[in-house]
C-alpha cells in the first residue's frame, strides 16, 4: 500500500491534477476535502500519512486548519500548497509545524519530491 | 523596511505577472491590446483582505476562457462548470503570484478572498476603477485585468 494522502483544496481542479500526477507513484489519494472544516472532521476516520493543504479556502483558511489539526494530532504531516510563496507565509507555515511548501502551479517532479521530503522529515 | 509602489509601478508589475502566469499555466501569449473587449464576457473577482484593501477582476471573453481551460486541462471541449473552476483557480494562482511579488517589492504581506466567478461582465458597486490592463491573444480573444480601490478612500496597492 502506498503513502495515503488527504488533499484539502477548494478547487476540484487541483484534486484532479494531483490524482493524475500521482498515478504510478508511491502516493495514493485516500480522501479529498473541499474545505478546512471537512478536513478536521474527516481526519480521525481517514488517518492519512500526509495532508496537502491549500491556503486560500472558504471558511477556515489552510494555515488555520493546519494549526487546528496539529493541535489535536501533532503526528499529522502537512504540506502547504499555495501560490502565496513568500517568506512570511513560509515562516508562518513552519511555525505552525507544516513539513513543506509546494508553490502553485506545480509539476509532477516537484510535487513528488516535496511529498517525499515531507515523509522523510 | 518596505517601499511604496507608484500606480505606474504597480501597473507594470501586474502586466508582467499576467503575461507570465498566463503563458506558464495555459501556454497562451497575451499581448497588450488597445481595443475594447468583445464577445460574451466572464468575470472572476478577488478582494485583498490584508495589506492592500483593493480588488481585482479578470474579465475574459468566453472563447478565450475556453481556450485557456482547454490548454490547461487538456480537455477537448470543457464544460461551463470546468471553465468556471479553471477561472477561479487560475485567478487564485495569478493573485498569489501578485501577492508574492508585492511582498518582495514592499514587504507588505497580502491575503485575499476566495475567487468568485460571474457568468457575465461584473463590476463591484462598492469600488471604483483605478486602472485597466487590456490584452488579446493571437485569435483576438480579449481579457481585462481591472484594479479597483475603495470608493471612499485613496488606498493604493501598498
Amino acid at each position: 500500500m502506498g503513502t495515503r494522502i488527504m488533499v484539502v483544496d477548494d478547487s476540484p481542479m487541483i484534486f484532479a491534477q494531483m490524482e493524475s500526477l500521482l498515478k504510478d507513484t508511491e502516493f495514493e489519494i485516500a480522501a479529498y476535502c473541499q474545505d478546512g472544516e471537512e478536513a478536521v472532521a474527516q481526519y480521525d476516520q481517514i488517518r492519512p500519512d500526509l495532508i496537502t493543504m491549500d491556503i486560500i479556502m472558504p471558511g477556515m483558511d489552510g494555515l488555520e486548519t493546519a494549526q487546528v489539526l496539529l493541535e489535536d494530532h501533532p503526528e499529522a504531516r502537512i504540506v502547504m500548497v499555495s501560490s502565496l510563496a513568500y517568506d512570511e507565509t513560509f515562516e508562518e507555515a513552519r511555525t505552525i509545524g507544516a513539513k513543506g511548501f509546494i508553490d502553485k502551479p506545480f509539476e509532477k517532479d516537484r510535487l513528488v519530491e516535496a511529498l517525499q521530503k515531507a515523509m522523510e522529515e | 523596511m518596505g517601499t511604496t509602489l507608484t500606480q505606474r509601478d504597480l501597473e507594470k508589475l501586474l502586466d508582467r505577472i499576467v503575461q507570465e502566469v498566463t503563458e506558464l499555466v495555459t501556454g497562451i501569449a497575451l499581448r497588450p491590446w488597445e481595443g475594447p473587449l468583445k464577445g460574451d464576457p466572464r468575470t472572476v473577482r478577488i478582494d485583498f483582505k490584508k495589506g492592500a484593501l483593493t480588488s481585482l477582476t479578470l474579465c475574459t471573453d468566453a472563447a478565450l476562457l475556453a481556450r485557456m481551460t482547454r490548454n490547461a486541462l487538456n480537455a477537448e471541449s470543457p464544460a461551463a462548470q470546468d471553465m468556471a473552476e479553471f477561472a477561479k483557480e487560475f485567478f487564485n494562482i495569478l493573485c498569489g503570484k501578485i501577492a508574492t511579488v508585492l511582498y518582495r517589492e514592499t514587504k507588505v504581506s497580502a491575503r485575499f478572498s476566495v475567487p468568485r466567478f460571474y457568468d457575465s461582465r461584473y463590476e463591484p458597486e462598492d469600488r471604483r476603477v483605478q486602472f485597466v490592463l487590456t490584452y488579446a491573444d493571437e485569435h483576438q480573444g480579449g481579457a481585462q485585468l481591472i484594479h479597483y480601490v475603495p470608493r471612499d478612500g485613496e488606498n493604493t496597492a501598498t
